[in-house]
């Protein structure tokens, strides 16, 4: 259950919106927003997978000029008990 | 994870990303101590692209949990992009290489064998091509990826040990017309001024760079820039509208092939209104003109460039360019404050990079948008190191390391002596450069070649034919790498290397800035750091070809451990001793004074207290560039030492049009472009194994104009066919207003043999800098079929 840390930017004159847009997303909080149209958010996904789809459907909001991710741990990954092949659950694309 | 524990460390998680713009939130960090216990934070550079971000892995009982930026970097001031936050998963893949392999034969299979068999197998097959077909039968082809402790002491094997100049990278694919460019334009490589100046720049020219996907944190930079100053211009020139061009106060969208025209036509309107800087270019220009250097009067140049009026331009470029925006994006770039241009493979990878890259230089010399805060010409390199490692350490064929042509007796003498071997020893003729390596590989001529960290067998233009040498039984190859990839299915040895974090050593990004990776966590299995791979191999061959040179060439650093003291004597040897005297002398970046560093030191920097300034950030300027002071010669405050202008002037070059090698045509009538996504990199043997990015973008497809799509009947999801002379690649269709009308783009990345774009591209190069025109050659676009189910691919062991 990795948890990121990000600066989402936007123009001054979009903040409304985009701050109405980001209510959408369950998987985001909004922390904190700035006049110069920075927006904190913390994304905490159910794993990294989600986490980047999620940083992906952002970046695609109209009004959204960028997501800088500043802060990411990951730990739960590789507390999951396993053998090499689950640590971070990765697979082969080929064994997927 | 306890409730608590995992709010925590959400407030951990918006703290740091709130302390990047300074919004206060109503926790502290105080009540979070403890939040990480048992995380260790080890600082290092990314791996993934050349801005040089600046981060740090969180390490628990030994293995990578986590990443975050370092506020301090002046590099990225923190921020880091998905592809960078994500790198780290290779660490512990399990399609990581680790143990030795090896084959006698191409077509068998491979067998573990130990590292001592393997050393000693490398050694007798490099030790029997030297003796029976000579010294330039062997070669080295390295990478802008491998640390510069890597590339130098590879490429000190080959010139001082085995005595050939046949050492090259995979930067002659993607930065050679960019040195060609410095050198012929300002008489030394690499920019002079950095990133700092895009906080200061009122004007950012955008030409051959899809920085947003490419060079996604700089990019950040620049679109914040603007935001907050939205009188900021920014100008965005590119056959392809991309992610890019959202921030883009006027997009250029040229006809492939016409950017000469494009910049000359910018020149034009600049000397015709007058908007140049009469005292900058009487004061440090001159005018150059063809092979033989000719100055010529800057009456020459402007009877040059009248010959670009703005509407003859505007006629040659096509796409959606007037002669007016012409005129308009001059103005812009001229009487900004401070105007930074970027650019990268879009200029570089051009059969005339070289002219490209002087014409960019032309514009910001005729009009003083240079040296000043704000102001530079700034090519963006694309790996992590392929200034620091290659174009300076010494890792192409005609350059020995500090900048020094191999062709100058007295600068060879210069690295024998430091290296304490007989003058004489490192050949005076440059060997073979990436296209005439490969080519020499395909007849034969070279008999052993050590490729590392990169995969040439899908990274050369034209690879299928270059594939044919690879194939060949009598070529032996060693590759050194992390995992399989589409060059080690042609190797004989495969040995398997420590990767970023699990190794120590130094990356030099665009900047001109050297920043240290210590070692963080184990390899995995018995991979091994390069470093010790190559010092184990000399060691090897001394013995069989019963050479001391050989030894002396490692004798500095015998019995050193491989994870610290090893690398920290390479570094140490190269920046005292190589670099001393140097335009990039690096004396006071020592490991100690990197290792203090939020973000490295920017050379000239020849002592440590001055490198703990962070070195410097103008180069030639007095009063900022140790070596301006050093080497002045009146009281200007500019001071243009390079090694290639003996005037001591920067040139402003006279340079035409000059079209592609390749042309579409009746038969072939679309240009194919190649680039990345913002997701891979490069090959994809890295980024193809992250499955989030995997997921993201599982195969390459082609782009196309929506009308270009409309007349041949191509819906989005349709299976394309894209065919030039050399190759054919199926891929399916997006059918997308990005590429300009009669242009077609394809990702490189892929892995699958029919959707590898390098069977497709030309492998025409340019002449002066021999870096392959990849951007640009005819194609023929064919629809096939509907959509089809896809399988991502990527080569296993
Ligand atoms: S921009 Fe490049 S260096 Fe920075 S985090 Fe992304 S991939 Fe890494």
């Amino acid at each position: 259950m990795p948890i990121a840390g990000v600066v989402i930017t936007t123009r001054p004159d979009d903040l409304e919106a985009t701050l109405q847009a980001l209510a959408g997303f369950k998987a985001l909080e909004v922390h904190a927003s700035d006049a110069e149209g920075n927006i904190v958010a913390v994304l905490d996904t159910g794993s990294l997978d989600a986490m980047e789809g999620l940083v992906r459907e952002i970046n695609g909001v109209r009004t959204i000029l960028s997501v800088g991710l500043t802060y990411l741990n990951a730990e739960d990954e590789i507390e999951r008990p396993g053998s090499g092949e689950r640590l971070f659950g990765l697979r082969s694309h080929q064994e997927q | 994870m306890a409730q608590t524990r995992r709010d925590f460390l959400k407030k951990t998680a918006a703290l740091s990303a709130a302390s990047y713009v300074g919004v206060h939130l109503p926790f502290d960090g105080t009540a979070l101590a403890g939040t990480e216990e048992g995380i260790t934070w080890h600082p290092g550079t990314c791996r993934l692209c050349g801005s040089g971000c600046r981060l740090e892995l969180g390490v628990k009982k030994g293995e990578p949990v986590g990443l975050r930026g370092i506020p301090g970097a002046r590099t990225n001031f923190g921020y880091l992009c998905m592809k960078g936050m994500l790198f780290w998963k290779c660490m512990r893949h399990p399609d990581r290489l680790t143990t030795p392999l090896y084959r006698e034969k191409k077509t068998d299979p491979f067998r573990k064998i130990s590292w001592d068999q393997a050393l000693d197998i490398a050694a007798a097959r490099f030790a029997d091509a030297v003796r029976q077909h000579g010294n330039d039968s062997v070669a080295y082809y390295g990478s802008g990826q491998a640390l510069t402790e890597e590339t130098y002491l590879f490429q000190k094997i080959m010139r001082g040990g085995l005595q050939t100049n046949n050492v090259e990278g995979n930067p002659r694919l993607c930065m050679a017309s960019a040195v060609g460019g410095y050198l012929t334009s300002f008489g030394a490589d690499e920019p002079i001024g950095g990133y700092a100046d895009m906080e200061k720049a009122t004007c950012f020219f955008i030409i051959g760079s899809n920085t947003a996907e490419a060079h996604p944190v700089l990019f950040r930079r620049i679109m914040r820039r603007k935001l907050d100053n939205p009188e900021v211009k920014v100008i965005n020139a590119d056959p392809r509208l991309s992610q890019t061009s959202r921030i883009a106060d006027k997009h250029l969208q040229f006809r492939p092939g016409t950017d000469l025209a494009l910049l000359n036509g910018m020149a034009n309107v600049i000397m015709e209104e007058k908007l140049y800087d009469q005292n900058f270019l009487s004061t440090y220009a001159t005018f150059r003109q063809g092979k033989e250097k000719k100055e010529v009067s800057l009456d020459d140049y402007r009877k040059f460039v009248a010959g670009y009026t703005p509407e003859k331009v505007a006629g040659i470029c096509g796409g959606n360019i007037t002669a007016d925006d012409i005129r308009q994006v001059a103005r812009w770039f001229a009487t900004a404050t401070g105007t930074v241009s970027l650019w990268t493979m879009g200029i570089n990878q051009r059969k005339r990079g070289v002219w490209a890259n002087n014409l960019i230089h032309n514009l910001h010399i005729l009009t003083g948008q240079l040296l000043k805060e704000g102001a530079d010409s700034l090519s963006l390199t694309g790996q992590p190191n392929a200034c620091g490692g290659v174009r300076e350490g010494g890792g192409l064929c005609h350059i020995l390391p500090g900048h020094r042509l191999v062709k100058k007796e007295k600068l060879r003498n210069q690295v024998e002596d430091a290296w304490g071997i007989p003058r004489g020893r490192i050949p005076p003729k440059p060997g073979y450069h990436t296209m005439a390596m490969f080519s020499a590989v395909n007849d034969g001529r070279i008999k052993a070649i050590w490729i590392n960290c990169t995969s040439p067998a899908q990274s050369l233009p034209n690879c299928d034919h270059y594939n044919k040498g690879l194939a060949r039984e009598d070529v032996f190859i060693v590759c050194t790498d992390i995992f399989p990839t589409r060059t080690t299915e042609y190797a004989n040895l495969v040995l398997p290397t420590a990767f970023h974090f699990e190794k120590t050593g130094v990356y030099g990004c665009t900047e001109r800035r050297s920043q240290l990776t210590r070692k963080a966590i184990d390899p995995p299995g018995d991979a091994r750091p390069e470093v010790w791979i190559v010092r184990e191999w000399a060691a090897r061959l001394a013995d069989r070809m019963k050479d001391p040179v050989i030894s002396q060439c490692i004798k500095p650093f015998s019995g050193l451990d491989a994870s610290y003291d090893l690398p920290r004597a390479i570094w140490t040897e190269y920046t005292q001793k190589v670099t001393k005297g140097r335009d990039n002398d690096l004396r006071g970046a020592t490991y100690e004074v990197l290792a203090r560093m939020a973000d490295g030191v920017q050379w000239p920097a020849l002592d440590e207290k001055y490198a703990l300034t962070g070195g410097t950030t103008k180069k030639f300027v007095k009063g900022k560039d140790p070596l301006a002071t050093i080497h002045s010669q009146n009281d200007l405050p500019y001071q243009f030492y390079g090694p290639a202008h003996p005037d001591r002037k920067l040139w402003v070059w006279l340079r035409p049009q000059a079209d592609p090698e390749e042309m579409p045509d009746a038969g072939y009538p679309f240009y194919l472009s190649t680039g990345r996504i913002i997701d891979h990199w490069h090959t994809m043997s890295m980024t193809g194994r992250v499955p989030e990015l995997l997921r993201a973008n599982p195969y390459a497809y082609v782009e196309i104009n929506p009308r270009d799509a409309r007349r041949l009947g191509i819906s989005p999801g349709d299976m394309v066919e894209v065919r030039s002379r050399r190759g054919v690649n199926l891929l399916p269709a997006k059918v997308y207003e990005g590429p300009v009308e009669g242009m077609v783009f394809v990702y490189w990345h892929d892995q699958e043999e029919s959707r590898m774009i390098n069977k497709v591209t030309k492998d025409a190069f340019d002449p002066g800098s021999k870096e392959p025109e990849f951007k640009i050659c005819a194609a023929t676009v064919r629809r096939v079929s509907g959509p089809r189910p896809l399988k991502p691919f990527l080569v296993r062991g």
